[in-house]
C-alpha cells in the first residue's frame, strides 16, 4: 500500500472539545451546494484571513471527539477545496470519522496534538511509522493506527474506488 | 474467557468460530436497511448499476427500504425521488414500507429487529433495534458496500457495559435515562464501541423506553447499543420475527473496556440546553424560561409511553394560546392504538396539531422558528439550525415536560400535573 504522508502547515487549531463541524461554514450556509459559494463562507468567523493565508497541503488540528453532533459532508468539502489535506485531532466521533474516510479525505487520531503543535507549525503524518513529526521542533507523537479498511480506503481515494478493488479475504 | 452479545452475533455472520473486539472481519449483514434520501439511495441505486454493473440484488429478502421522510411529498422534486425508490424496490423485488411511520420504529413492528442478527443502515439511529438484542449500526455512506457486496469490512467494537440500579421516579422518562448517561459518562464515553445496556433496574423500563435510549446512542460516541433481551422483548420480537436465530447473550464474564453502575433513585427530568446533545441539565435549573413551540414525535420518542404521559397531563386542559405544540405519533401502527385509548382526542381537545407519522419534523425540513424563538422537544438533536433559524433554540426533554410547557408556554416541570 501507498498510502502517502500528510506534509503541510497546521492552518488552523478548532481548540473546541466535541467540536461540530458544521460551524465551519455555519448553518446557515449548510445546504449550499456551489463550491465556490461555500468556500468563501467557511472559516468567515474564525479567522477572516484564512482563505489568504491557507496553501495546498495544510492540514488542521482538533480537540477530543472532534465531529460531535450532527456532522455534514459541505464544511469539509469547502475544506478541501481551499487545499486542506487532511485533519488530526486528539480523537474523532465515529460518525464523522466514517464519513470523511468514506470521502478518502485522511484523518489521524494522535492523542496529545494539541500539545505538540502551535499553528503554522510544519507537521507530517507518516502512517507507516504512525506518528505524526512536528518538523519546526523536531518533536513527534504516536497516532493510532487505522484499520486495514480505513487504511485501503484512502489509498483508494474514497469509498466507491476502494470498494472496485478486490473484496479482501475474510 | 467469555463473549460480549456483540462479539457472538459478529462472529455468525463473519462465519467465524469466535471474534474478539479489535478483529477486523468482513461481515454478512442479515438485513440492509435504508430510507429513501437524496445524496443516499438515489446514488445507492445509480452507482450500483454505473459503477459496479448490479442490476439487481442479489438476496431481496436482505434489504428494506423506508419512506418517511418527505412525507407527505410537497414538491414535485421531492415526489420524483420517492418514485425512483418505488421503481428500484419494485425492479429488485425489495420490500417497501411506505407511509407506515418512522422507519427506525417500523423495522421493529415488521420484524427486522431479529434478536441475534447483524442489521446495517446509513442513519445511526437505527441502533435502536438493539433493544431487542440486534445489534444494528449506522456506517453512514459505506451502507453502499452493503448494497454491491454480499459482505462489509468491520472493525470488532469493543464494549462499554452500563448497569442501570434502582427506581424511576413519577415524570421521570427513559428519555432522561439516557441524557443522564450522557451526563456522567461523557459525550466521548463510548466512541467507537457498543454501548451494552443491563443491570437490575432494566426490567422497570418499558421496552418502548429502551427503543428510546438505545436510539439515542451516538450521542455517547457509540456505535451502537445493545440489550441482552429479557422475556418481554424476546415477547414482541420473535412474534414478528422475519426469521429465526438462536437468541445470544453475553457471557457472565465477557470482556467490557469500561462498566458504569448508574443509580436511577434521585434521578429528576432533564433538559439538554442547545446547541448540543452533549448538554444535559437539571429540568430544575431552566424553570419558567419562556417557550414557544414544542414537539413530541421522533424515531426517539412519540410512542404510546409518551403519548399516554402527554394526554393524562393535558387531559382538561389547554395548550397556552399562541404556543405550537405539534404531536407526531412514531408510526401507524402506535398511531392507531393510540386512538383506540383515547389519547388522540385527549390531545386533540387540549389544542395539540397531530400530524401522521414522518420524519419532517425532526430533521429540519418543518422548521420554522425563527431568530429568538425557543421550542421543547422530545426530537433527536438541539443542533443549531435544526428546527430553522440558526438563532432559534432546541430544549431537548421528554414527552411530559414538553406537554406541561405547553400548558404554561414555558419550561415546566411536569410532576405537579401528574
Amino acid at each position: 500500500m501507498t498510502l502517502q504522508n500528510l506534509r503541510g502547515r497546521v492552518a488552523f487549531i478548532f481548540d473546541e472539545i466535541n467540536f461540530d463541524v458544521d460551524q465551519i461554514v455555519g448553518v446557515k450556509n449548510i445546504k449550499i451546494t456551489d463550491i465556490e459559494e461555500l468556500s468563501a463562507a467557511a472559516m468567515t468567523s474564525y479567522d477572516p484571513d484564512f482563505h489568504a493565508s491557507v496553501k495546498p497541503g495544510d492540514v488542521l488540528v482538533g480537540n477530543h471527539n472532534f465531529g460531535y453532533g450532527h456532522p455534514h459532508y459541505p464544511p469539509m468539502r469547502a475544506m478541501r477545496h481551499l487545499g486542506i489535506k487532511g485533519v488530526i485531532a486528539e480523537s474523532f466521533s465515529p460518525g464523522y470519522w466514517r464519513g470523511e474516510i468514506s470521502m478518502g479525505f485522511p484523518q489521524a487520531s494522535c492523542p496529545g496534538i494539541l500539545e505538540l503543535v502551535n499553528r503554522w507549525d510544519e507537521v507530517e503524518v507518516d502512517w507507516d511509522k504512525n506518528e505524526v513529526r512536528n518538523l519546526t521542533t523536531g518533536k513527534s507523537l504516536p497516532i493510532e493506527p487505522l484499520s486495514f479498511a480505513d487504511r485501503e480506503m484512502l489509498d483508494a481515494g474514497g469509498l466507491t474506488e476502494y470498494l472496485k478493488r478486490p473484496v479482501p479475504a475474510s | 474467557m467469555g463473549y460480549t452479545i456483540t462479539e457472538k452475533i459478529l462472529a455468525r455472520v463473519s462465519g467465524r468460530v469466535a471474534v474478539k473486539a479489535g478483529d477486523e472481519v468482513m461481515a454478512k449483514p442479515d438485513y440492509v436497511i435504508a430510507y429513501d434520501f437524496p445524496g443516499y439511495t438515489d446514488v445507492y441505486f445509480r452507482q450500483m448499476k454505473e459503477d459496479f454493473g448490479i442490476e439487481r440484488v442479489a438476496e431481496p429478502d436482505r434489504y428494506a427500504i423506508f419512506i418517511d421522510h418527505m412525507v407527505p411529498a410537497t414538491s414535485p422534486k421531492e415526489e420524483e425521488l420517492h418514485i425512483g425508490t418505488r421503481t428500484w424496490c419494485a425492479e429488485n423485488n425489495v420490500a417497501l414500507y411506505e407511509r407506515k411511520g418512522i422507519g427506525h420504529q417500523v423495522a421493529s413492528e415488521v420484524g427486522y429487529a431479529v434478536p441475534g442478527a447483524f442489521v446495517v443502515h446509513f442513519d445511526g439511529h437505527i441502533s435502536q433495534l438493539g433493544t431487542f438484542g440486534t445489534l444494528a449500526m449506522g456506517i453512514r455512506r459505506n451502507l453502499l458496500e452493503a448494497f454491491v457486496r454480499e459482505r462489509i469490512s468491520i472493525k470488532v467494537p469493543q464494549t462499554v457495559r452500563v448497569n442501570l440500579t434502582g427506581t424511576l421516579r413519577k415524570g421521570v422518562m427513559a428519555r432522561d435515562v439516557f441524557h443522564h448517561l450522557v451526563r456522567v459518562m461523557g459525550p466521548a464515553s463510548c466512541r467507537f464501541q457498543v454501548l451494552e445496556i443491563g443491570g437490575p433496574a432494566l426490567s422497570q423500563i418499558s421496552t418502548e423506553g429502551l427503543q428510546t435510549i438505545t436510539g439515542l446512542a451516538m450521542f455517547t460516541g457509540a456505535v451502537t447499543a445493545i440489550v441482552n433481551p429479557d422475556k418481554e422483548r424476546l415477547d414482541y420480537a420473535l412474534a414478528r420475527a422475519k426469521k429465526q436465530l438462536e437468541p445470544v447473550y453475553s457471557d457472565p464474564e465477557a470482556s467490557y473496556s469500561a462498566v458504569y453502575e448508574i443509580d436511577l433513585d434521585n434521578l429528576e427530568p432533564l433538559v439538554v440546553i442547545p446547541p448540543t446533545p452533549a448538554n444535559s441539565r437539571n429540568l430544575s435549573e431552566f424553570l419558567g424560561l419562556e417557550i414557544h413551540a414544542g414537539y413530541l414525535g421522533s424515531c426517539a420518542s412519540g410512542r404510546l409511553d409518551d403519548l399516554r404521559i402527554a394526554a393524562k397531563i393535558l387531559e382538561g386542559r389547554q395548550v397556552k394560546s399562541g404556543f405550537q405544540l405539534n404531536v407526531v405519533p412514531t408510526s401507524q401502527e402506535i398511531m392507531a392504538a393510540a386512538g383506540r385509548e383515547g389519547l388522540i382526542s385527549t390531545l386533540a381537545e387540549a389544542g395539540a396539531f397531530i400530524s401522521s407519522p414522518s420524519c419532517d419534523y425532526c430533521f429540519g425540513r418543518i422548521a420554522t422558528m425563527t431568530e429568538k424563538q425557543r421550542a421543547v422537544s422530545t426530537g433527536t438533536l438541539n443542533v443549531r439550525g435544526r428546527m430553522g433559524s440558526p438563532d432559534s433554540e432546541i430544549y431537548l426533554c421528554n414527552a411530559a415536560t414538553v406537554a406541561a410547557s405547553a400548558i404554561e408556554g414555558a419550561l415546566a416541570d411536569p410532576r405537579k400535573y401528574l
